[in-house]
């Protein structure tokens, strides 16, 4: 399939240009390089989570239970991803500030994000009886996203942070990245996001796969 | 410099391995979706 082939070259000449190029950013260095990483990590896991949100709203309307998978996957995929934007932003945080972990705003808000959407999957194993499972896990994801944009974009800028503010756009929203930078980034970002929707699209079928062959066996 | 290209080499090694699960997945995937 050619979106298969556009993503496979774009996502190696992603990674290629990403190395050969100068770093993004001279003052940070080197390290600066996970920036082509780590911001699409994160945005992928606000996106998946948003996503888990709108199935589970589905779900709520329409009590089909591909609804349901379609959540669950979201919020399994935007967990992934946030535990990766995580340990990259370590690694970054190590060679920046010499300490994996340094209980920065950031880090502390991102700490309490993946909790609650473990908290989700907690819920989830807890609850025995499928209808009850998907309605609780449906309200549970509903609640859990409106904590996204404030652990996310505010809670982070309410402290002085070490986690640098300015990656993508400044406060006037200008972009602070040239233009190679720019193509490369933005590169990441739209190849990631076909990737992921991929995963999910997998994720979802072999769900429903499975759904199917337990109802045949429990026939 | 030498270490941007040992982590360029990593890097492609991991999206060339996870490119080939992924299709061999949705290969697999299909085949099942066909057989139920």
């Amino acid at each position: 399939m050619w979106w298969k082939v556009i993503l496979f070259v774009g996502l190696a000449a992603v990674i290629v240009f990403s190395f050969i190029t100068p770093a993004p950013q001279q003052v940070i260095g080197e390290a600066s390089r996970i920036f082509y990483y780590h911001i699409p990590m994160a945005w992928i896991a606000v996106l998946a989570f948003a996503m888990a949100m709108v199935y589970s709203v589905r779900y709520l309307r329409s009590k089909k239970f591909i609804e349901d998978i379609r959540a669950r996957s979201a919020a399994a995929l935007g967990l992934l991803f946030s535990i990766l934007a995580t340990i990259s932003g370590s690694i970054f945080a190590k060679i920046s500030w010499g300490s994996f972990w340094n209980w920065d705003p950031r880090e502390t808000s991102i700490f309490i994000l993946l909790l609650i959407y473990g908290a989700y999957f907690a819920l989830r194993g807890a609850v025995a009886v499928e209808e009850k499972r998907a309605s609780l896990s449906a309200v549970y994801a509903v609640f859990a996203f409106v904590t996204v944009p404030f652990l996310v974009f505010v809670v982070p800028r309410m402290a002085p942070s070490l986690h640098p503010n300015d990656s993508v756009i400044d406060a006037d929203l200008q972009f602070t990245m040239g233009a190679s930078v720019r193509i490369i980034f933005f590169s990441s970002l739209a190849l990631f996001t076909v990737m992921y929707l991929w995963i999910f699209n997998l994720t979802c079928r072999v769900g429903a796969l499975y759904r199917k062959i337990i109802e045949e066996e429990d026939i | 410099m030498d270490g941007n290209y040992i982590a360029l080499f990593v890097t492609l090694v991991i999206w060339v391995g996870i490119f080939l699960f992924l299709n061999s997945l949705d290969k697999r995937v299909k085949k099942l979706e066909k057989h139920q």
